[in-house]
C-alpha cells in the first residue's frame, strides 16, 4: 500500500498505521521533537491511525 | 469518543510532556452534559484492546467502565476481535449497550462456522419524541487488520452497500440516521457522498481529530481523534423532525482542569491494582542470565530466546530482529511478567514474509553496519548463522551465511519472521520494507495469509505478550548463544 508522507512515497503493509509510515519515510523522529501529524484536510491525526492507499500525510 | 484503546489513566503523549486524557475525567464531563440536554453517547470502535490496563483483562475492564458511563452504544472495531470471537462474544455479552455491526454475516466459504456474534445491525432511539436509528458499520477490511484467524467463518461486507440498505430500510421510520462507523475519516467522507439520507456519521479508526464537524453534502461527520484526549460533543437541532443545524467541539479532557467520576475512577484504580499484580505474577524461570546488554554487538542468549519465538510463531523458517528491541537484561531465577515488559517495552507485533537470499544478505549487511556505534539494528537472529570480517577500511563485511545448517542461495525465496518496526523499514532495514512492496498478491482466505509475499501478520497481539505465554508453558528456559553470529577477524583480536 503506497502512501505519502511529506510527499515522500512510502510502503506498507495493510493493518500498519500512521507510525509505520512515519517509520518508513524515517520522520518518526521528528514527532518526538514535538512535530504534529496531520492528514491532507488539516486534521491532526494520531500515530496508531490506520491509512489507506494513497493517503497524504504530513508532519510539521 | 473512538479509539480509546484502554487509555483509562492520563498520560503523556509521545513527544510531550503534558499530561492528558483520563477517563474517569471524560466520564465526569460527559455526566454534566448530559445532565443539561436529552443526549446519546456513541463509542465507535477500538475501545477494549491497546493499552496493558484494557489488554490484561481482555477487554473486561473496558467493557465495565463504559457500563459504568452508559454508553448508548458501541460499534465494533478491527482491535474488539483481537482477542478471538470467544472473548469478543463474552465482551458484548457483558456490555449493557447495544454492540454494532450491520455489515458482518457468517461466510458460506469457510469450512467451520462459529456462531455468529450477538451484534446488532442497528438500534433504534428517542430522544424527546425524536426517533433515532444508529447504524453499525465496520471495516471491510477486518482480516488485513486484525489477525485473519480472529475473523473466521465471518465475511465483511460492502460498507456502502449496507449502509444504503440499513438507510433505504430506516429512512421513513426515523427523524434521524446516525452511522456509527470504525472506517476512518476519508471513507466516511467517501460514504456520505456515496450513500443519500444518512444525518451524521459519527467515526473512528483514523484517530481523527476533526475539530469541527465536516460536512460532505447533508452528511456531518465526526471523529474525536484517540485515547479519551477529547470528548466530541455535537449538539443537533431538529426542527419538525428534521435536521436543522449543529454545533460540535471536541474538549480537552485534561486533570488539571477536570473533576473525576468517583464511581468510574474507582473502577480504573481496581483494575490498575489488578494490572500491577499481574505483572508482579512469576511467569517462570530463567536457569541463566538473559543477556539483553550486549544485543547492539553480539549475539546473545536473550536475543535467540526471542528471535526463536518470533520464528516458531510466525512458522517462518528464520527470524531476524534488531537488538535495540531488547533493552534490558534478566538475572538468573524467578521471572516476573513486569520484566519482560521492561526488557520488551515497545508495542512490537510480528510479521513475517519471502525475501530472496539476496535481500536476506544485503539485509545483514546492513544490521551489522553500525556495529562500532553499538547501533539498535545490529540483529539477533533464528534459523540463521552468519559471519562477519572486518574489512581494510575497518568497516565490517558479510561473510557466510547458512540457513538451516545449509549456504545461503542468493536467488532462493525464504521466510522472515521480524518486528513491525523492522517491517516498516525502521532502523535502515529497507529490505524488508521492499519485500512488503512486492506483496500484491497478500490476501486471506479461511483465517489464513496467503500470497508469496506476507505468511504472517497479527496486528492484534503485541510480541511481548507472546514471550511472557512461551516462558509460561515452557515454566523453565536457559537459553543459550550457539554460534549463530561469529566475527572472524576483528581487528583488535588478532
Amino acid at each position: 500500500m503506497k502512501v505519502f508522507v511529506n510527499n515522500k512515497e512510502v510502503d506498507i503493509i495493510a493493518g500498519m498505521t500512521v507510525r509505520h509510515a512515519l517509520i518508513a519515510a524515517d520522520f518518526l523522529k521528528d514527532i518526538s521533537s514535538g512535530k504534529k501529524v496531520f492528514d491532507e484536510w488539516g486534521n491532526e491525526i494520531g500515530l496508531d491511525g490506520t491509512v489507506e492507499e494513497g493517503l497524504n500525510i504530513h508532519v510539521r | 469518543m473512538n479509539d480509546f484503546h484502554g487509555f483509562a489513566q492520563s498520560y503523556k503523549t509521545y513527544g510531550s510532556d503534558e499530561y492528558t486524557g483520563g477517563i474517569a475525567c471524560l466520564a465526569w464531563l460527559a455526566g454534566r452534559l448530559r445532565k443539561e440536554k436529552p443526549t446519546l453517547f456513541l463509542a465507535a470502535g477500538d475501545m477494549i484492546q491497546g493499552n496493558n490496563w484494557a489488554n490484561l483483562s481482555q477487554g473486561k475492564s473496558v467493557i465495565e467502565v463504559m457500563n459504568e458511563i452508559n454508553f448508548d452504544a458501541m460499534i465494533v472495531g478491527n482491535h474488539e476481535f483481537d482477542f478471538g470471537q470467544k472473548v469478543l462474544r463474552e465482551r458484548i455479552e457483558e456490555a449493557k449497550f447495544p454492540v454494532l455491526c450491520a455489515n458482518v454475516e457468517l461466510d458460506s466459504q469457510t469450512p467451520w462456522k462459529p456462531e455468529l456474534l450477538p451484534l446488532r445491525p442497528y438500534v433504534l432511539k428517542e430522544l424527546n419524541g425524536i426517533k433515532i436509528a444508529i447504524i453499525g458499520i465496520t471495516t471491510e477490511e477486518m482480516p488485513m487488520v486484525t489477525h485473519p484467524k480472529n475473523v473466521t467463518g465471518l465475511k465483511f461486507l460492502s460498507q456502502a452497500e449496507t449502509a444504503e440498505k440499513y438507510v433505504k430500510e430506516l429512512r421513513n421510520k426515523v427523524d434521524l440516521i446516525v452511522v456509527l462507523s470504525h472506517i476512518g475519516f476519508h471513507r466516511d467522507m467517501v460514504l456520505a457522498e456515496k450513500v443519500k439520507g444518512i444525518d451524521i456519521i459519527v467515526g473512528g479508526h483514523s484517530h481523527t481529530k476533526v475539530e469541527q464537524p465536516a460536512l460532505v453534502g447533508k452528511t456531518v461527520i465526526v471523529q474525536a481523534w484517540e485515547h479519551a484526549k477529547v470528548l466530541g460533543v455535537l449538539d443537533i437541532k431538529v426542527t419538525d423532525g428534521k435536521m436543522t443545524g449543529v454545533k460540535g467541539k471536541l474538549v480537552d479532557i485534561k486533570q488539571t482542569r477536570l473533576n473525576k467520576d468517583d464511581a468510574v475512577a474507582s473502577i480504573v484504580d481496581k483494575y490498575s491494582k489488578k494490572v500491577d499484580a499481574l505483572l508482579q505474577e512469576v511467569i517462570g524461570e530463567t536457569g541463566t542470565d538473559l543477556d539483553g546488554k550486549n544485543v547492539r554487538r553480539d549475539e546473545t542468549n536473550f536475543g535467540n530466546l526471542v528471535a526463536d519465538i518470533i520464528r516458531q510463531t510466525s512458522g517462518a523458517q528464520t527470524a531476524i530482529i534488531n537488538g535495540g528491541s531488547i533493552r534490558t537484561s534478566i538475572k538468573k531465577g524467578a521471572i516476573k511478567a513486569d520484566d519482560i515488559y521492561t526488557a520488551l517495552p515497545f508495542d512490537n507485533y510480528i510479521i513475517a514474509f519471502t525475501l530472496t537470499g539476496k535481500q536476506i544478505r544485503e539485509t545483514l549487511e546492513n544490521a551489522i553496519s553500525s556495529i562500532k556505534e553499538g547501533g539498535g539494528r545490529f540483529p539477533q537472529v533464528s534459523g540463521i548463522t552468519f559471519s562477519y570480517i572486518y574489512s581494510e577500511d575497518n568497516s565490517p563485511k558479510i561473510k557466510d551465511i547458512f540457513i538451516a545448517g545449509m549456504p545461503l542461495e542468493p536467488d532462493k525465496y525464504y521466510t522472515v519472521g521480524t518486528n513491525d518496526f523492522l517491517a516498516a523499514g525502521g532502523d535502515g532495514y529497507r529490505f524488508f520494507r521492499e519485500a512488503i512492496n512486492t506483496s500484491e498478491d497478500y490476501s486471506v482466505t479461511g483465517g489464513a495469509i496467503k500470497g508469496k509475499g506476507i505468511i504472517y501478520n497479527n496486528p492484534g497481539r503485541w510480541l511481548r505478550d507472546i514471550v511472557i505465554d512461551y516462558i509460561r508453558s515452557r515454566k523453565k528456559i536457559s537459553p543459550a548463544t550457539e554460534g549463530r553470529i561469529v566475527e572472524t577477524n576483528h581487528p583488535t583480536v588478532q
